[in-house]
């Protein structure tokens, strides 16, 4: 992915030849000829830096820099000052705004991209450092909103994968709850936001969804339309999550009967193949977002399955698409491509290679659950 | 986040200007519309005409602003969506819970 910089001066003639030195050396750039100008790309579009002329007619680079720094979206967006006033008193004033360093304009193209390629390096390894060190804290602390393995049935074989958005935790999370040998359930949840806001919640409602789950069962309570609208009562009622929401797939397997059950709550249709079959079914759940309203009205249903056929729980990031540069979010293009794996007798395997392939560009993190009725 | 406002009557029309309806955008987004609400404002129009794709933390902000509305008994009406988008409110269900219009004519007829 293209990193993107901001370049900002009133000089159109050494923003272009920035222009070109960076792009041709792989950057993505943005122009502005003023600060105002840089304000309005910067509300539609974060740079991965910003390279800044000190002197500017109206708002001067300074007043720019101390604008970003009292903005939480833009002041950690790492900042340079480009100068062709080499004095020092600008120089530091700019150090002292945070900026992490300035160029002169007269210093030679190669030496400039070398200076923004180290700066943009040691950011990532930076970041990938802390995110390391998060990461490690989680699994010490076994937080996991993707389970390690799935449980081993008789009549059923379950597969799952996610994937992360841009290798950063995400909001999609799994879980499985096998209650005795007959009963397993299957859980497929998506905090509405991505990376860390949502990572966070969505261990909350795993905590919500297993409590749910076990005291329903406590009570040999196996309704899944009950489970719901018991889950839903309390995450409407928790200030702490009145402004989050999750979609959620839960499916119950019989091991005993063979047979699966189904309720959703403002989730993506569980799809199905079926030998035989020219497309891919559907199996839409009635429900809306968990914690919208007090009413959820959830119902159940069964979703009749013979032995070879799958069904697949899939979330939100599963459908989205980058295509020329386009975002898009297409069902039936996923459903097409899926089945045509299926149909051609792809293994799991290569479905998932094929379907989590780095070259398809991934807008969200996204998660697939595959059970196999044997 | 650009974002155009337009008085209609007592009605606010609020106006997408980004064609990406995103994470880096809802935070934002949602400060301008509860500022709206929180000023008064209890009939509201939020027009996507501009925008060509959404993501889930758009649509979390979405859901925030009409959860917080609906007690206060204010009113929001969706217009313009593109397939894709309205395909995405149906396939999750948000079109029952949302008041989705084709065009500004149609949402103001619901108004009066």
């Amino acid at each position: 992915m293209n990193r993107i910089i901001l370049l900002v001066d009133d000089d159109i003639f050494q923003l272009r030849l920035f222009e070109k030195l960076l792009t041709s050396n792989g950057y993505h750039c943005k122009i502005a000829l003023s600060v105002d100008e840089a304000e309005t790309i910067l509300q539609s579009e974060i740079p991965d830096l910003i390279v800044s002329d000190f002197e500017m007619p109206g708002k001067d680079g300074f007043e720019f820099r101390r604008r970003l720094l009292k903005e939480d979206a833009f002041k950690n967006i790492p900042f340079l000052f480009l100068t062709s006033i080499n004095d020092k008193d600008n120089v530091q004033q700019g150090l002292d705004l945070k900026a992490i360093d300035y160029i002169a304009k007269n210093t030679p193209p190669s030496h400039i991209l070398s200076k923004i390629d180290n700066l943009l390096q040691a950011v990532r390894e930076h970041y990938e450092r802390s995110l390391s060190e998060v990461k490690g804290i989680a699994e010490r602390l076994n937080l996991r909103n993707i389970p390690l393995k799935a449980p081993t049935l008789n009549k059923f074989k379950i597969e799952y994968f996610n994937q992360t958005f841009q290798n950063q935790p995400g909001g999609d999370f799994i879980d499985f709850i096998k209650i005795n040998d007959r009963y397993t359930f299957i859980i497929l949840g998506d905090v509405m936001g991505k990376k860390w806001g949502a990572w966070f919640f969505s261990f909350s409602f795993i905590s919500y969804i297993r409590s749910a789950i076990r005291l329903c069962v406590f009570d040999e309570n196996y309704s899944l339309s009950e489970i719901l609208n018991k889950l839903n009562r309390v995450i409407f009622v928790d200030e702490l999550l009145s402004d989050i929401f999750s979609t959620l797939s839960i499916v119950l397997l019989d091991d005993e009967l063979g047979t699966i059950k189904y309720a959703g709550a403002g989730d993506l249709p569980v799809l199905k193949f079926e030998a035989g079959e020219s497309e891919l079914k559907y199996y839409r759940s009635d429900g809306i977002l968990l914690g919208f309203s007090d009413k959820g009205d959830y119902t159940e249903m069964d979703i009749p399955i013979n032995s070879g056929e799958e069904i697949y729980m899939i979330s939100d990031g599963m459908i989205d698409f980058e295509i020329n540069g386009e975002k898009k979010s297409n069902i039936n293009l996923f459903k097409e491509k899926l089945f045509n794996f299926k149909n051609t007798k792809e293994t799991v395997q290569n479905i998932k290679n094929r379907l989590f392939d780095k070259h398809i560009s991934q807008v969200d993190d996204c998660s697939i659950i595959i059970i196999n009725k044997l | 986040m650009n974002v155009t406002r337009q008085n209609i009557d007592d009605l606010v029309l609020l106006t997408i200007v980004d064609k990406d309806a995103n994470l880096s955008k809802s935070e934002n987004f949602k400060e301008i519309v509860f500022k709206e609400i929180e000023s008064g404002t209890r009939k509201l129009i939020i027009s996507f005409e501009h925008v060509e794709y959404l993501d889930s933390s758009f649509l979390g902000a979405l859901v925030s602003i009409l959860k917080s509305l609906v007690p206060k008994k204010g009113k929001l009406i969706l217009i313009e969506l593109n397939n894709d988008i309205t395909n995405l409110f149906e396939l999750t269900r948000l079109d029952k819970i949302f008041d989705l219009r084709n065009s500004l004519e149609t949402a103001l007829e619901e108004f009066k």
